[in-house]
């Protein structure tokens, strides 16, 4: 363990970077432009690999330091280069115009979200030691719960994808406060699932511009039970 | 040797089949590597129901009583549905064969990560193969290309994404509690070993979070909205390894957190596992009535399968346990089997309505009676498996004294049971309409060509051997085979 | 004694004196950056000195607040600058008369009075600027109040002068995530309150899109000249609170020596012109929300410091 007044320098660093992610966490749920989406994803990551760098010199463990070098280069660096191979260039000038709900409702739900996310982990972070509680643990899983928050509210693809990217940041923030030492070929190996994922992610959403012209998944509802009685018609359309 | 080779074989099928070359004879290089991967599956299912437990790389790699079922059952599915794929798809992708290639080597991919599941015992490692199920399968999903496949594609990586990230929150949540309990190894074994001494807190959180994440994937109830979707728009062949074995694989992981909970004295947690499971049984029985679609329909029995074995998963007794077990080994081999009669009935009229079709027995015998024999199969009809199965859970819970949970089972089950022989009643028999005639076109892909009475060679032998299983496993239980479900049940109830 | 009024009057004339060259040289940054020549930093001076020598025209139908109103918009600034730090760190004279929220509720005095003045007149564009000053106003009054909550609950004391010494304490202090993100906050709060870009355009001569000057049009001669004083002096109170109570609150004097307090005055003078080109690359580089997306501007400066709050709990 460092000296006091360094922990306690350190500490209050990586608080100020989890403060950062949870506000983050927030704007990606009201941002309208699909690139400023995923520009924030760009930043949060960044805080993420900032946390665990802060808590690697905190308590002096390479193991923290090497997880959030592999961070800083996955996500903030290839993904984006991913998304921009596999997406067309039209998808990043999309303005969402409207969600499910209205902006500031969202943000006050999200807000809802974060505050019962501090209370779902109180239980937890008193159960473990000392040195594992911090502000990662709340604070990630509010960004879990706003990730999938994001995943409910909107209607463009490139906004979901963002969420769920963001929903993994934030299993990951609390994931490194609690479990330091987990092996570094489990890191490695789920930072590429995350790569694969956002690549099998676009490709799946280029075709669906190529197929239906816009990427507003949110109004495909197409596929449901028909209401009795309306017909024998076939609940499927020619192609 | 052997668990290695299982894993390489479907990855290097895979990579042949993905260069565009190759494409011609990716069907053949499938079914090839499919078959041996069945007879290395079946060898280790014989070696460990005779008693060992066979290891490749000790904590990495091993397999026990339940991993050698599920192995032994995803090689048989993927066998029966690669050689059923090389008639279906040659059928329906006449026009576009350059897709072929992509379709094979997303297929063994898919194998590959299914195979790994019960193979791999570290969990955060198992997390990472369920991702690539879903990720291999999207891509099979929106095969077709249609608006509605791609829609069904897109809910399903959307809601099994999601579930992924609650679930690795779990799995992290756990590798805490198991090292706030000492130095075992971070393995299935080992968490069941550390269990009693892990901060209850802890692991109730770990639970919680591993069965809301992972139970979407399972299609538990509320989650379950992708599944109808995903298993009615992709091609027959995927849908009998999504519905028959991809749901059971993801379920194998969340089962293999119950004797943790028996380890670490908290009981009462086994009651939330039965009540989650009776909500998915009810739900999905209800929502059987009112289909419009046969696909929907084997779809939404597979949601009352997964909610019935975790009912059972739930119980406490041995004999529960079996039947669970015996459960998944029925639910695998009948609902594979109704997705191959539901495409053999998709290539004859080209529609997926269950209003459209009607007289089936007159435009193909074949198809008509694989399609009877199934609905009454998966319905539970005796003397066929899934009756057998559904049977001794019942008398395990009625000896357990849990009669309310009985109660509501049964009836449940009937509801479905209704529901089914209705449906496809109405489908087998009955005047055929004019409409038939005039079904809409399947996809982009298929042909004037495609709506013909005959079905491919591949696809009819795949029937023949698949309603052969059905009817053999209902009256007779081969002797490795039982001693294998017995291994299985044991690891349940440690 | 003498030390104390001296340093009470010096602080009122800075506020007095300097405002309306903050104000020139915002304007003359402004269109440097957009390539043009700009007036002259002193411009505001002469814009003042003008108004004073021109006759005032009031309305017949407008009743005691027309008149009232432009002395007590250029009153309330001057309360406010006794009561704040401005070139001081130690406690003046008449600094426990009212705390931060105090400060508030002085400058919505000023701002309550120019907007019933607006409507007084019949004039179409004062009511409209009136009632649109009212909507900010009424969107902003949640995030201010947090804003105070959290800077209480964070540093134990609403006033100015007890709050700015708990964030000089140490930088682990400093960069507590409450910090940062209510310095955020109380910048778009600053934003909105000024009548500033994104909110609103205030070197803007359309009256339909106003919002802050069309409650001033109605005025002339030295009820213009206070107005716009008031104006100028109401945007350098907002920024001394801001600046040396939450942002950079070194600088300033810290014993009870004229000279120090003399010396304080070019550090403040530096720390305003560094915020200024703040402010001018924010104006010159965004453009101005429409009316109705301002709640959500404002929405998401609520969640700023709401967020502020969350992570103090958290951390504690």
């Amino acid at each position: 363990m460092a000296d006091p007044p360094l922990t306690a320098a350190l500490a209050s660093l990586n608080a100020l970077a989890g403060g950062l992610f949870l506000l983050t966490a927030f704007a990606i749920v009201a941002t309208r432009q699909t690139r400023g989406c995923l520009q924030l994803f760009i930043v949060q990551s960044l805080l993420l690999a900032a946390s665990a760098f802060i808590l690697g010199a905190e308590y002096q463990s390479l193991h923290l330091v090497a997880v959030g070098a592999v961070n800083l280069i996955s996500k903030p660096i290839v993904i984006p280069w991913i998304l921009r191979r596999t997406l067309s260039a039209e998808v990043y000038a999309r303005r969402e115009i409207d969600q499910v709900l209205n902006i500031p409702t969202s943000l006050l739900i999200a807000l809802a979200l974060a505050v019962l996310a501090y209370f779902l982990t109180l239980p937890v972070l008193s159960a473990v030691a000392p040195q594992f509680r911090s502000a990662n643990v709340p604070i990630g899983l509010a960004g879990l719960l706003l990730g999938a928050y994001t995943l409910a509210v909107r209607r463009e693809a490139v906004p979901m994808l963002v969420g769920i990217l963001a929903m993994e940041n934030g299993a990951f923030f609390a994931g490194i406060a609690l479990s330091r030492d987990l092996p570094l070929i489990v890191e490695l190996a789920i930072a590429s699932d995350g790569l694969v994922l956002v690549f099998v992610t676009g490709v799946l959403v280029r075709a669906i511009q190529q197929r239906i012209g816009s990427t507003r998944v949110g109004e495909l509802v197409s596929l449901r039970e028909q209401v009795p009685g309306a017909g024998a018609t076939s609940t499927e359309e020619a192609a | 040797m052997t668990l290695p080779a299982m894993l390489l074989l479907p990855l290097l099928a895979a990579v042949l089949s993905a260069v565009p070359r190759m494409r011609f004879v990716a069907p053949g290089v499938t079914v090839v590597s499919s078959v041996a991967v069945l007879s290395l599956a079946s060898a280790t299912a014989l070696r460990v129901a005779s008693g060992t437990t066979v290891f490749a790389l000790r904590g990495v790699l091993s397999v026990d009583g339940l991993s050698a079922l599920i192995v032994w059952l995803v090689s048989l599915v993927g066998t029966t549905a690669a050689v059923y794929s090389s008639g279906y798809m040659a059928r329906t992708c006449a026009a576009r064969p350059r897709r072929l290639g992509l379709y094979y080597a997303n297929y063994n991919l898919f194998v590959f990560a299914m195979l790994a599941i019960p193979m791999v015992v570290e969990p955060t490692l198992v997390w990472i193969f369920v991702e690539l199920t879903t990720l291999s399968s999207a891509l099979l999903v929106s095969f077709e290309n249609t608006q509605e496949a791609l829609e069904a594609a897109w809910k399903y990586v959307g809601l099994s994404l999601m579930g992924a990230a609650i679930a690795l929150l779990g799995f992290l949540v756990l590798f805490s509690a198991l090292q706030a309990a000492g130095g075992e190894p971070y393995t299935w074994e080992g968490l069941v070993k550390a269990a009693p001494r892990m901060p209850p807190a802890l692991l109730k959180a770990a639970f919680v979070l591993i069965i809301v994440g992972l139970g979407t994937k399972v299609g538990l109830v509320p989650l379950h909205t992708w599944l109808p979707d995903a298993h009615s728009q992709a091609p027959s062949p995927v849908c009998a390894l999504l519905s028959g074995i991809e749901t059971t694989s993801v379920l194998y992981v969340i089962l293999r957190l119950l004797p943790m909970l028996d380890a670490a004295l908290l009981p009462e947690m086994r009651d939330w596992v039965v009540i989650f499971g009776l909500i998915s049984v009810g739900v999905a029985a209800f929502l059987i009535l009112q289909v419009r679609d046969y696909k929907r329909l084997f779809a939404f029995s597979t949601v009352e399968h997964m909610g019935i074995i975790l009912v059972a998963a739930g119980l406490a007794s041995q004999a529960a346990h079996y039947g669970a077990m015996y459960q998944i080994l029925s639910h695998t081999v009948t609902k594979s089997f109704c997705f191959f009669a539901a495409g053999a009935a998709v290539l004859t009229v080209t529609t997926r309505n269950i209003a459209a079709v009607r007289g089936l027995v007159r435009r193909s015998p074949a198809a008509a009676a694989s399609l009877l024999l199934a609905g009454l199969a998966i319905a539970g009809a005796p003397p066929l498996a899934v009756f057998l199965s559904e049977f001794l859970i019942l008398k395990a819970g009625i000896y357990e004294g849990r009669y309310v949970v009985v109660g509501l089972l049964t009836l449940f089950i009937a509801i479905a049971f209704f529901g089914v022989l209705l449906h496809i009643n109405r489908m087998v028999f009955g005047r055929p309409s004019s409409e038939t005639f005039q079904a809409q076109a399947l996809g982009s892909h298929a042909t004037a060509a495609a709506i013909s009475d005959t079905l491919p060679r591949s696809c009819e032998l795949i029937l023949l051997v698949a309603g052969a299983l059905v009817i053999v496993l209902g009256v007779y239980l081969p002797g490795p085979l039982h001693e294998l479900l017995r291994l299985a049940s044991d690891t349940l109830h440690r | 004694m003498l030390y104390r009024i001296l340093a009470n009057v010096l602080q009122v004339l800075v506020i007095l004196l300097l405002s309306p060259l903050v104000t020139g040289v915002l304007n003359r940054l402004k269109e440097i950056v957009q390539s043009k020549r700009g007036p002259s930093i002193f411009q505001p001076y002469r814009d003042l000195w003008k108004l004073f020598h021109k006759d005032q025209v009031l309305s017949e139908r407008s009743s005691w607040i027309f008149r009232v109103t432009p002395y007590i918009v250029f009153v309330t600034p001057i309360f406010v600058a006794l009561l704040i730090p401005v070139l001081t760190a130690h406690p003046l004279f008449l600094a426990f008369m009212a705390d931060m929220v105090g400060v508030g509720f002085v400058l919505a005095l000023g701002g309550f009075f120019a907007a019933l003045g607006a409507v007084d007149t019949g004039n179409p564009y004062g009511p409209m600027g009136a009632s649109r000053t009212r909507m900010v106003g009424f969107l902003a009054e949640p995030v201010f109040v947090i804003v105070f909550f959290t800077v209480s609950f964070v540093a134990g004391s609403t006033i100015p002068y007890i709050v700015q010494k708990h964030w000089i304490a140490s930088p682990a202090a400093f960069l507590e995530p409450a910090h940062v993100l209510l310095l955020a906050a109380f910048f778009m709060l600053i934003l909105a309150e000024a009548g500033r870009i994104p909110v609103d355009s205030a070197s803007g001569h359309f009256e339909l899109a106003m919002i802050e000057e069309s409650k001033s049009l109605e005025y002339s001669g030295s009820g213009a000249a206070l107005m716009k004083w008031g104006g100028h002096m109401k945007l350098l109170v907002l920024m001394c609170v801001f600046l040396n109570v939450l942002v950079t609150p070194w600088g300033l004097a810290v014993e009870q020596r004229a000279t120090q307090v003399l010396l304080a005055i070019p550090l403040v003078a530096v720390k305003v012109l560094l915020f200024v080109l703040a402010l001018v690359i924010i104006e010159s580089s965004l453009a101005k929300l429409r009316l109705f997306r301002i709640s959500e501007f404002l929405g998401a400066a609520f969640i700023t410091c709401v967020a502020a709050m969350i992570a103090r709990l958290f951390t504690a």
